[in-house]
């Protein structure tokens, strides 16, 4: 297990080295740089390697238990009862367990209330300042893990993929969708390797990201990967779209920095560290990892009261003194629970709450999440393969990531906020779906959606749930949008209306993306076997299903938003299907000129679509299986039931989910929506395609609503660009009236004196000085050659002559100064 | 005394102590003889003599980094072996080795010539390496020959030019009528002494100085001011500086770096020791030396002081003295010798700058250049004398000084002068003016002669300013030391100021060649040219001590402050 | 005529030698002719010689330089003769170069 760390940090500087050796030699690599594609594969697939070894050395030292769903079904009866109450911590129901001695007592024990197993520690520490420390440090943990395996293995594909598909790149391109001034067509060269320079960066900062051990290197790495996704995106500068589409997918994430700016902040004033390590410790101290308000939060909140206490001992106490007095009264008073005004909630739970909100605010900016979504859609401007790559498997995923990283964090407000977060965004994205044209677009809102998903998921404490969906939807997603980039790469188009009936001309890529909507949609034999979003969707609809039971109000709300929104999810992917791949062409030209993809494409198309389908499958015979192994990362404390103190709702135990009477219910919604979806969609564009265009009349005000994405983008230019704009243009007049007359005022004033000055003390008295000074010496060093006149006798006698004259000067200066000879 | 003890004493001495002290220059006589002798036979002539030359420097260069932890005299007193000596000869051997790949590397022997070119050069620097070992004033004038006669026929070495064999006559008439100077002034000095070995001299000074007559303290002073001609011919300093533009312009350059670096730095350790051994006892001298014949049945202990006198009463005479009373007693000596030393470096930096400046030859101009180093390293002689009395540890760190000095140098004016070599044999032509907007043609060498210039000048961050430094340092030193303990030493600060004022007016003419190869355009009359890919590597492995050493000169400075330490 | 009868002392030796030395650094310092110069070198070493000889004499001073004189001498003669080989070598060369031995018409190098 000591080698994770080395193992990983390897995986993690592979594609760095390649990008600097492409960045170094790019050009030079292969002709017209091809070769630079081979670097930046051997680095991803050596990447792929050692994640995966990783795995197996995870996997020899813990080896995932069965799950233990029966076990728990039982156990939900209990807790049933139990919950009604608000107690915050549930162990007494688990206890009563194992007491009883079932089977798995042990592992009982060690799921609740202990921490996961990780690898955690230190690469480098960059500086100490006193107590705080900043360092590049390492938390592995099989979540870790599996997200290496999962980035770099679609990364890999998606690498293989890149050279057939910016096989133009090689050559000089002349780009129909970017204009010169003059209006001519832009005539540029090939840049190909600087495409796979920018994906192995991207490849470094994600995995880089995945192995942070502390929330600031998270942060250095988020932002490097908000670099990698700008350049990425605007790959083809030319073109203002894209260039636009850069800027707003850079801006829009910042301003989710922002928050989580702020998050970093509230965490490092009040607690003075940013290592995951000590930040859950703080917040979930063991050993019943039960969430509390964290000390330094309570103090640093607490601030009126700790003055009285300073105020009370005087001035003379010493530091500690005061420290302890702070800490008795804190127990007494009871700080934590008790608040300013006597109730709930206690000091520093606002500044909990703060911290998470913040945390997730970067979140919301870099997963899409309502109401900074904005970017995604527009980010499609980039090649397709950055779009699978980083728009829809693994930089939207950090969102999610971080989101599930930092859960013990959350206090039950801020998953609240979670949560609605998350199915405002789950349900608008799906309905825009349904409108979109462009093929990309179409999934560009489904991620958007799908993400929803995930921070739902999470949001109503299905940690595993969201993280599962994380996994399946990336291997899906990715093989969608390749797909996509597939069709586009024949038909040259991305607009959908343009197609249809391609299933004849490219069966490899009809089939795989078949594959990809049965397995976003949930497709499968309900209780029996399903593809790999089966399996993610019904553990989301699962926990729903429990979260409204629990809390009949705004769980109805969650679980029926997921409900609907998985139903339109079928719809409008087999919508997309359809109108690509069924009934005529509508544009013959392009219809004639469409063919299948080269085997560099179609390849990772194939491997894609059996992850897809299988990735959620058990290994035979064995206890090995995606959710087992991602159980194996759910934070300490994640098994207990949470009270909201703000709100009055019940975060559940996820794992009474399991229950039959949450199993069967969601299942069967799921199958029912999915299958309701599809059929929707056949009927509108297979039996009766005129249906969709009277629909489309007939609805024509939503219609315009959802074509026009729910007018964000226009609402966003309206508040703030515009307002943005006018001040600008005052700030604009103001420099270059007022202050550009000051500058160049004294700037004309400088120059005048200069002049003057220059003349005077530099021309006259400096370089007069200098060159009467100088001409001495060369007059004299002129002279001085004149003493040798080449004269051999001449020589000698000087010898002679002057062994003579030191004699005497030598005599007089003895005589003179030093008296007597 | 019988004379087989006698022939037996010497024999010891000879073959136990003395040679193996000897080791590198046997080497170099070795080496000679291999040279020459493989000549003899049919196929040697075709053998490249430079290898063997090459395997014998290092040789010998391996051999000279091994010695002594204390002063030995050898040959019976003729020469010292002490770390300064090692010093010197690993750095004329060191100098030995970069100049056969030069030389290899520039093509000046050819097959006929070459056994001859570097029997020359080998016994030159077996001459050079006496001169730094020097223990007797007769050595020196040996010495001193060794090292110039075969100079003078290195100086002849491309025989069809005039201007070489005129400058090879020029050359051997000067440096005969100096060295005649100064074997003459040898003469009156053993005269009045009655002796010729240096350690006994002082001791004899340090006891009759204070009874001489006023006529003899004038004979002794004209005496040793004769003996300084034939040094500071060797030095080329002013005024008897007139043979060394004369001779630079006509030889070739690499024999002009053999005569700038190795002759100069020999030189320079001669003086050290001349004024060191006449002025100073040195350490580790019994209180009581021993004369060979009085001491019939001893055993001569190595390191003893060998005194050449017959009369055993002299013998008795000038035991029992004290080193510090010596030393203390031979402070006019030491005086007089100093004020004399700086006055001469004083006009020799001062000439040779100002001479430079109107020059339109590189080698003239790097002629003049040696001068005027010539002068800034003499400079630090004065304070050096100063300090014996008063200050031991500052009179070494002051010695130490000119020792870095010197070994800086090397690099500076080895690689000056390998360029110039690299650019004749390109371009033809030694003119200045022909050296018009090199840098686009050869920018690495361009580059590396800008380096080394600038180093010249004694501009930091380069080495030369490391070597200016420790010399003016020096003489801060002692000015210092010498006001605090109420010695006048005036003729110091005068040498600094005027050290100070010639470095900044060297400038001129070494930025005048760099801005000509830089800034000046190129002369459409120029051929296409190509220096080398390793005459450009040798160049640039020259250079790059000197751009280096600033960042750790250290031990540098140990090795020297280790060398000086017991020189006196 | 006391001088002419006087003991012979070393100053006497001293006073040859020194006219020895004088004259042949006249002699090197004027005459045209490049063998005449080197003669005049000569005189030069052999005027040191005739000191050396003087001092290390025991017959005429009662502290004296003892062998080391003589010694000296005959090593200087030694010398003196390898050099005046090498400077004949050296004029040879200049007179092939210059077709004359005038000292004078060595004049190319100056400045």
């Amino acid at each position: 297990m000591e080698s994770l760390p080395v193992l990983l940090g390897l995986a993690v500087l592979a594609p760095l080295a390649s990008f600097f050796v492409i960045l170094l030699l790019g050009p030079s690599l292969g002709h017209g740089g091809k070769s630079a594609a081979y670097v930046a594969i051997g680095a991803i697939v050596l990447a792929g390697l050692l994640s995966f070894i990783s795995l197996g050395i995870w996997l020899a030292n813990h080896w995932p238990e069965a799950p233990h769903d029966d076990h728990h079904a039982a156990a939900s009866e209990h807790a049933g009862d139990a919950h009604e109450g608000e107690s915050q911590n549930a162990k007494s129901a688990h206890d009563s367990h194992a007491s009883e001695g079932v089977a798995g007592d042990s592992h009982a024990a060690s799921h609740h209330g202990s921490t996961p197993p990780k690898v955690s520690g230190e690469y480098y520490v960059l500086a100490k300042i006193g107590d705080l420390q900043l360092s590049i440090s390492y938390y592995i943990d099989s979540l870790t893990i599996a997200m290496f395996c999962m980035v770099t293995l679609i990364a890999s594909c998606i690498h293989v993929y890149a050279t057939g598909y910016m096989h133009d790149e090689l050559h000089d391109i002349t780009d129909h969708e970017a204009h010169t001034a003059d209006g001519e067509h832009v005539h540029r060269p090939g840049r190909f390797h600087r495409f796979f320079q920018y994906l192995s960066l991207f490849c470094f900062s994600m995995l880089g990201l995945v192995l942070a051990g502390n929330v600031l290197m998270v942060f250095v790495f988020w932002e490097l990967v908000g670099i990698c996704s700008y350049f990425l995106i605007g790959f083809y500068i030319e073109r203002k779209s894209a260039t636009n589409a850069a800027n707003k997918a850079f801006i829009v994430n910042r301003v989710g920095d922002f928050g989580m700016i702020i998050g970093l902040m509230a965490i490092w004033s009040s607690l003075g560290t940013f290592a995951f390590d000590e930040l859950f410790e703080a917040v979930r101290p063991g050993p019943s990892h039960v969430l509390q308000t964290p000390d330094g939060m309570v103090y640093a909140s607490a601030q009126d009261r700790v003055r009285d206490i300073a105020r009370e001992l005087g001035p003379d106490a010493t530091p500690d003194q005061l420290e302890t007095a702070i800490q008795e009264r804190a127990t007494t008073e009871n700080w934590r629970n008790v608040g300013p005004d006597g109730k709930a909630p206690g000091y520093g739970y606002w500044l909990l709450i703060v911290a998470g909100v913040g945390i997730f605010c970067g979140c919301v900016g870099k997963s899409a999440q309502f109401p900074l979504h904005v970017w995604l859609p527009d980010a499609m401007e980039g090649p397709t393969p950055v779009s699978a790559l980083v728009h829809s498997a693994t930089m939207v995923a950090a969102g999610v990531y971080l989101a599930a990283r930092f859960y013990p964090f959350f206090a039950p407000e801020v998953l609240f906020v979670i949560a609605i977060v998350g199915a405002i965004t789950l349900f608008m994205a799906a309905t825009i779906a349904i409108t979109a044209t462009d093929i990309k677009r179409v999934l560009a809102y489904s991620t958007i959606s799908q993400l929803g998903y995930m921070m739902l998921a999470i949001g109503m404490g299905g940690w595993l749930a969201g993280v599962m969906h994380l996994v399946t939807h990336a291997f899906f997603k990715s093989l969608l949008f390749l797909c996509s980039g597939s069709v586009i790469h024949a038909v040259h188009t991305n607009e959908m209306p343009e197609m249809g009936g391609l299933i004849k001309k490219m069966p490899w890529t009809a089939y795989t993306m078949l594959i990809g909507c049965l397995a976003i949609a949930g497709a499968g034999i309900p209780f029996v076997i399903g593809l790999s979003g089966y399996y993610s969707k019904d553990a989301i609809l699962e926990q729903g299903h429990l979260f409204m039971t629990t809390n009949p109000g705004w769980g109805a709300v969650f679980f029926w938003a997921a409900a609907g929104g998985a139903a339109i999810t079928a719809f409008y992917m087999f919508r997309m299907w359809y109108m690509t791949f069924l009934g005529k062409p509508r544009n013959h030209h392009r219809y004639d000129h469409a063919h299948e993809s080269p085997w560099s494409m179609v390849a990772p198309l194939v491997i894609l679509a059996v992850f897809a389908v299988g990735v959620a499958w058990p290994i035979p015979f064995s206890s090995l299986r995606l959710s087992t192994l991602l159980e194996q990362a759910r934070p300490a404390g994640g098994l207990n039931d949470m009270q909201g103190v703000l709100v009055n709702m019940v975060w559940p135990n996820e794992h009474d989910s399991h229950a039959a009477s949450h199993v069967i219910p969601a299942t069967l919604i799921a199958f029912g929506t999915a299958l309701s979806g599809i059929l929707l969609a056949t009927m509108f564009y297979v039996w009766q395609p005129h249906l969709a265009g009277e629909v489309r009349q007939q609805f024509s005000p939503i219609h315009r609503f959802l074509v026009n994405k729910w007018w964000f983008d226009e609402l966003y230019d309206w508040i703030f660009v515009k307002p943005t704009h006018v001040v600008s243009g005052v700030a604009a007049r103001f420099d270059r009236n007022w202050i550009d007359w000051i500058v160049d005022g004294s700037a004309k004033v400088t120059r005048r004196f200069a002049y003057g000055w220059e003349w005077l003390a530099d021309r006259v008295v400096v370089d007069g000085f200098v060159n009467v000074f100088a001409g001495w010496m060369y007059s004299l060093g002129l002279a001085t050659r004149r003493v040798q006149r080449g004269n051999l006798r001449e020589y000698v006698l000087f010898i002679l002559v002057g062994a003579l004259v030191l004699f005497v000067v030598i005599s007089i200066f003895r005589v003179t100064y030093a008296g007597g000879s | 005394m019988n004379l087989t003890e006698y022939v037996n004493n010497v024999y010891h001495n000879t073959v136990d102590v003395s040679m193996p002290a000897f080791g590198p220059e046997l080497v170099i006589c070795a080496t000679i003889v291999l040279m020459l002798a493989v000549r003899l036979f049919n196929w040697g002539r075709r053998v490249d003599v430079s290898y063997l030359a090459f395997a014998g420097a290092i040789v010998g260069f391996v051999l000279a980094l091994y010695g002594p932890a204390e002063r030995t005299e050898i040959f019976t007193g003729m020469l010292v072996y002490d770390k300064f000596t090692l010093f010197m000869r690993a750095f004329l051997l060191l100098f030995l080795i970069l100049f056969v790949v030069l030389t290899k590397l520039s093509g000046i022997p050819d097959r006929e010539d070459g056994p001859d070119i570097y029997s020359l050069v080998f016994g030159a620097t077996l001459g050079m390496c006496l001169m730094s070992s020097a223990n007797h004033l007769f050595m020196v004038f040996v010495a001193v020959e060794m090292a110039s006669v075969p100079s003078y026929a290195l100086a002849g070495l491309l025989k069809g030019r005039r201007q070489s064999s005129e400058a090879a006559l020029k050359y051997a008439i000067y440096g005969a009528g100096a060295a005649g100077v100064m074997l003459y002034g040898i003469s009156l000095v053993a005269g009045l002494l009655n002796t010729a070995h240096m350690p006994t001299i002082a001791l004899e000074l340090a006891r009759r100085y204070a009874e001489f007559s006023s006529s003899q303290l004038m004979v002794l002073a004209l005496a040793s001011l004769m003996i300084l001609v034939g040094l500071a011919f060797k030095l080329s300093a002013v005024p008897f500086h007139f043979w060394c533009p004369d001779v630079f312009e006509g030889a070739a350059a690499e024999v002009n770096a053999f005569l700038s670096v190795a002759s100069k730095a020999a030189a320079l350790a001669l003086l050290l020791r001349v004024i060191l051994g006449v002025g100073a006892v040195p350490p580790g001298v019994a209180d009581e030396p021993v004369a060979v014949q009085t001491a019939p049945r001893q055993h001569l202990a190595d390191g003893a002081l060998y005194v050449m006198a017959q009369d055993p009463a002299v013998a008795a005479e000038t035991s029992g003295r004290g080193r510090e009373e010596a030393v203390a007693q031979l402070t006019p000596v030491r005086n007089y010798m100093g004020w004399l030393v700086a006055f001469v470096a004083a006009i020799t930096c001062t000439f040779g700058n100002l001479a430079a400046y109107g020059q339109t030859n590189i080698k003239r101009l790097l002629a003049y250049s040696t001068i005027a180093h010539a002068g800034y390293m003499m400079m630090a002689a004065p304070p050096i004398l100063t300090l014996v009395g008063l200050d031991s540890s500052r009179a070494h760190d002051a010695a130490a000084a000119l020792a870095l000095y010197i070994a800086i140098y090397l690099f500076m004016n080895l690689g000056a002068f390998a360029i110039v070599a690299f650019l004749r044999n390109s371009l033809r032509s030694e003119e200045i003016a022909d050296y018009a907007g090199l840098v686009h043609r050869a920018p690495w060498v361009v580059i590396c002669f800008s380096i080394i210039l600038f180093s010249l000048v004694g501009l930091p961050p380069l080495a030369g300013f490391l070597g200016k430094f420790a010399v003016f340092a020096a003489l801060a030193d002692g000015y210092v030391v010498a006001s605090q303990a109420g010695v006048s030493a005036s003729h110091l600060l005068w040498l600094l100021v005027i050290g100070g004022v010639n470095t900044a007016i060297s400038l001129f003419y070494y930025v005048r060649v760099v801005k000509v190869m830089t800034i000046d355009p190129e002369p459409e009359s120029r051929t296409p040219f190509s220096v080398g890919v390793f005459p450009v590597a040798y160049v640039v492995l020259l250079t790059i001590p000197l751009v280096v050493l600033i960042f750790s000169w250290n031990f540098l400075n140990e090795w020297t402050l280790q060398a000086a330490a017991q020189l006196f | 005529m006391v001088p002419l009868v006087a003991q012979i002392t070393v100053s006497h030796y001293l006073v040859v030698g020194a006219v020895l030395f004088v004259t042949g650094a006249v002699c090197m310092a004027t005459k045209r002719n490049i063998l005449g110069v080197l003669m005049g070198v000569e005189l030069v070493l052999n005027g040191a010689n005739v000191n050396f000889i003087a001092f290390g004499s025991p017959f005429l001073r009662e502290h004296h330089l003892g062998l080391d004189g003589q010694l000296i001498a005959v090593f200087v003669i030694v010398l003196a003769a390898a050099e005046a080989a090498v400077a004949l070598a050296i004029a040879l060369n200049f007179y092939n170069n210059h077709t004359t031995i005038d000292v004078d018409r060595a004049e190319d190098l100056k400045g």
